[in-house]
């Protein structure tokens, strides 16, 4: 190959291998996240380039502990290992192995080389062995494995060169063949492999071995094939997990003395500090404890840390706005960039923060190996509802925002269990809920205090909490029932020893997810913001021409200020608009819950946002957009119905308004990161609906009992 | 035979056999082979699950999966 060539380089590995540290060393910043196709498995592509020129694509893909795959991301790392023209074939395979861990770190490397792929062998945190005292010595690995082998330490960078040239020397003149295959077939896997490998047209006998092993799901197979290696197996007997262990199990046999050879460790270890700080942090009733102090932290974080930036981040665009709008000429298309575009992106950057401040946590909670233990200590709770003992760490983070709790599912490797969380998670109610229900309970709620401490409104507020954790609860149970799971249940996951976070791995991190929700949900969100504001901003015929000139002679007629008369003719226009039209038209369907047009209006527009209900409800009842919660909440008091002197914000109205709020889906932004998340528009939908249904009755029960 | 959901916190012993099924891939994949010493440290705090260690690296497993590693006390 000619130098200028790209050549691409797979990251291959065990999960906890220090595999994506090494890949963040190697790329820096020159890496991107996107999707596998047609899949949600992150994929993690940089560039690197060699000292002599040539440009090498590098792929981290998902930690894989073999060749026979227990979940989703293994799958697609199988699929495409043994697709001969899959287009991330990788040229070379730099395998990273935690020395600590080397025997079970070997087994995947051994079924990577019989497949026939030039590898670099990197042994990882080879300082740390050597600090315990131990000692390393390659010569029967190198003999065994018969690739090079490179010793590192990613964490302290050390040794890193000396990868780099032998990845050069790859480059320059590739290694031959590594040694002769490190499994024996038994005879059946020689009559099926033969015979698959022949009829396929596959170069390597092993690779038609796991196609034999594999053929049901592989996705890269054509049918008649799937029927021929169908055929093969019934006739020959072809056992699939039976083979599966014995191959495991050889191999473990093979090479088990090789790797006593290699570390030679001086001194028994003592208890290790694992093994004492998991007595507390897994601790019956101190784990718990400390891992609610813990989320406690994590979610006082995102909802004050955070609610700096997203002040700035709204002002920022609202003083923008202002002086676009002064400077460019009132026409509709003003309006558009200023009340459309900049509103809808200052929709998508305004959650830049909380999900900055989640991922920093989180990553420094994974990288630590604390996530492991959550998931240990909550597995038999969530599993009752269907869900992952991570999902627990997605529902608390929800109650400050869903998106990204919604992005925080990834880790969760069970589908259905991913799913579920998914799905419930935007019925935590969340932080943009907070100043609808702050409206709304004034008017349900008597400010008064009970036995002296409790403030009747205070428990209100934690009633509502309560109220969406039950919903999300009681859905899960639902969708536990209803959905189906193509893969088992099971928990079986490494406890790693706990390592002080790489840093770089924490900041790369924050920074993918933010670039994620920006660059997957953000056209979302601005598209919807603008048909919003074309719905609010037009109207049939002159029908807001109208408006205004009706604002206009009532303000005149009744001496109205100037900015009183620009209030009422907001107030009209609205009204009059498409959106106003919509509100009226669908009254008859919620005034079984004790709404008004009005507040249809309030519905349809904060479909946006939740929040967006308040600034609604303040321009139809032409307050202006002082948004003052105070002010809004006296007009909304001195409403009453027409032609009576009945008020429409009863205390009925108000718990069905608020029950509604808990339950619904008011929020494009999260139908938007679901929909990225999941990749495919059924589930937000699905989403939008059940959430829909589950407020529009439950609003509908509380006004009907309580009116 | 005993399994390893039958020791008690703080016991040791060594797998001689996994009852094959679906998840014994995945236990071989994580290290659990016959003659490997296996220590229970603690349950779960809500049940349902165990905390074992093994020579160099500790796992999280439930109760059916522990139940299909087959162990003997002393060797």
């Amino acid at each position: 190959m000619t130098k200028t060539d790209r050549f691409n380089i797979a990251l291959l590995g065990n999960p906890n291998s220090g595999k994506s540290s090494l890949f963040n060393f190697m790329t820096g910043l020159r890496q991107d996240v996107s999707n596998f196709p047609g899949v949600t498995v992150d994929k993690k592509r940089g560039s690197y380039t060699l000292k002599n020129g040539v440009e090498a694509h590098i792929i981290d893909f998902p930690g894989t502990y073999s060749v026979y795959p227990n979940s989703s991301e293994e799958k697609l790392v199988i699929n495409i290992l043994a697709d001969a023209v899959n287009p991330h074939q990788p040229d070379l395979v730099v395998y990273v192995a935690d020395i600590t861990q080397l025997e079970r770190h070997l087994l995947f490397a051994t079924q990577i080389i019989d497949m026939g792929y030039q590898m670099v062998f990197v042994l990882n945190m080879t300082d740390l062995v050597e600090k315990e005292g131990s000692s390393i010595h390659l010569r029967d690995l190198k003999q065994y494995l018969g690739v090079p082998i490179i010793c590192i330490s990613v964490r302290d960078e050390k040794n890193m060169e000396e990868l780099e040239s032998a990845i050069e020397v790859f480059v320059e003149k590739r290694y031959g063949q590594s040694a002769s295959p490190l499994y024996q077939f038994s005879d059946i896997e020689t009559f099926v492999a033969t015979r698959v490998q022949k009829h396929l047209g596959i170069e390597n006998i092993y690779t038609a071995k796991i196609i034999a092993h594999h053929y049901q799901w592989l996705e890269f197979l054509r049918e008649d094939h799937r029927t021929y290696i169908r055929d093969i197996i019934a006739r020959s007997g072809f056992d699939d997990l039976k083979l599966q262990v014995r191959e495991t199990m050889q191999r473990y046999d093979s090479y088990s003395e090789v790797v006593k050879k290699t570390v030679i460790s001086s001194k028994k270890t003592l208890k290790s500090r694992t093994d004492q700080i998991d007595g507390w942090i897994t601790h019956r009733f101190i784990g718990p404890l400390i891992f609610f102090m813990v989320m406690l932290f994590v979610f006082q974080s995102i909802y004050s840390w955070a609610t700096y930036p997203m002040d700035w981040i709204e002002t920022g665009f609202a003083t923008a706005g202002a002086q676009i709008n002064h400077i460019l000429p009132d026409s509709w298309w003003t309006d558009l960039i200023v009340n459309g575009l900049m509103a809808g992106l200052g929709g998508v950057l305004v959650f830049v923060p909380q999900i900055a401040v989640l991922f920093f946590l989180l990553s420094i909670l994974e990288e630590s190996g604390y996530m492991s233990r959550v998931v240990f200590m909550f597995d038999s709770i969530m599993q009752k509802f269907g869900m992952n003992g991570r999902s627990m760490v997605s529902l608390i983070s929800s109650g400050a925002c869903a998106i990204p709790a919604i992005m925080s599912t990834r880790t969760i490797s069970n589908p259905k269990e991913r799913l579920i969380t998914i799905l419930v998670s935007p019925l935590v109610s969340c932080s943009a809920r907070l100043p609808v229900y702050a409206v709304l309970i004034g008017f349900a709620v008597p400010d008064v205090k009970i036995w002296g401490i409790l403030n009747m409104q205070g428990l209100a507020f934690m009633g509502l909490y309560v109220l969406g954790i039950l919903g999300a609860l009681g859905s899960s149970l639902v969708f536990k029932k209803i959905l189906k799971s193509d893969s088992g249940s099971f928990l079986m996951i490494e406890l790693p020893d706990y390592k002080p976070p790489i840093w770089k791995n924490v900041i790369l991190s924050v920074k993918e997810k933010v670039i994620a929700f920006i660059a997957g949900a953000g056209k979302i969100i601005v598209f919807i913001s603008v048909i919003l504001w074309f719905l609010a901003s037009f109207g049939p015929g002159d029908s807001l021409l109208n408006a205004e000139i009706n604002a206009k002679k009532e303000s005149e007629s009744s001496g109205l200020s100037m900015e009183e008369q620009n209030n009422l003719t907001a107030s009209y226009k609205i009204e009059a608009s498409y959106i106003g039209r919509m509100g009226k038209w669908i009254e008859p369907a919620i005034a079984p819950l004790g709404f008004d047009w009005k507040i249809g209006i309030a519905l349809l527009t904060s479909f946006a946002a939740r929040e967006v209900f308040v600034g609604t409800m303040a321009t139809i009842y032409s307050i202006g957009n002082d948004n003052d919660e105070k002010t809004i909440r006296q007009k909304m008091a001195a409403e009453v119905r027409p032609g009576t002197d009945i008020k429409v914000y009863n205390t009925a109205t108000s718990f069905s308004l608020l029950v509604f709020y808990v339950f619904a889906m008011q929020c494009m932004s999260t139908l938007a990161i679901v929909k990225r998340e999941t990749n495919t528009w059924k589930w937000p939908i699905i989403q939008f609906l059940f959430m829909s249904a589950m407020a529009y009755l439950g609003a509908l029960v509380v006004y009907q009992v309580m009116a | 035979m005993p399994t390893l959901a039958s020791l008690k916190p703080g016991e040791s012993a060594f797998v001689t056999l996994l009852d094959e099924g679906s998840y014994t891939c995945k236990l071989l994949n994580l290290g659990i082979l016959p003659k490997t010493k296996v220590t229970m440290v603690r349950k779960s705090p809500f049940g349902g699950a165990f905390y074992i260690k093994l020579e160099r690296h500790q796992l999280a497993m439930r109760t059916e999966e522990a139940e299909t590693i087959y162990i003997e006390q002393k060797q």
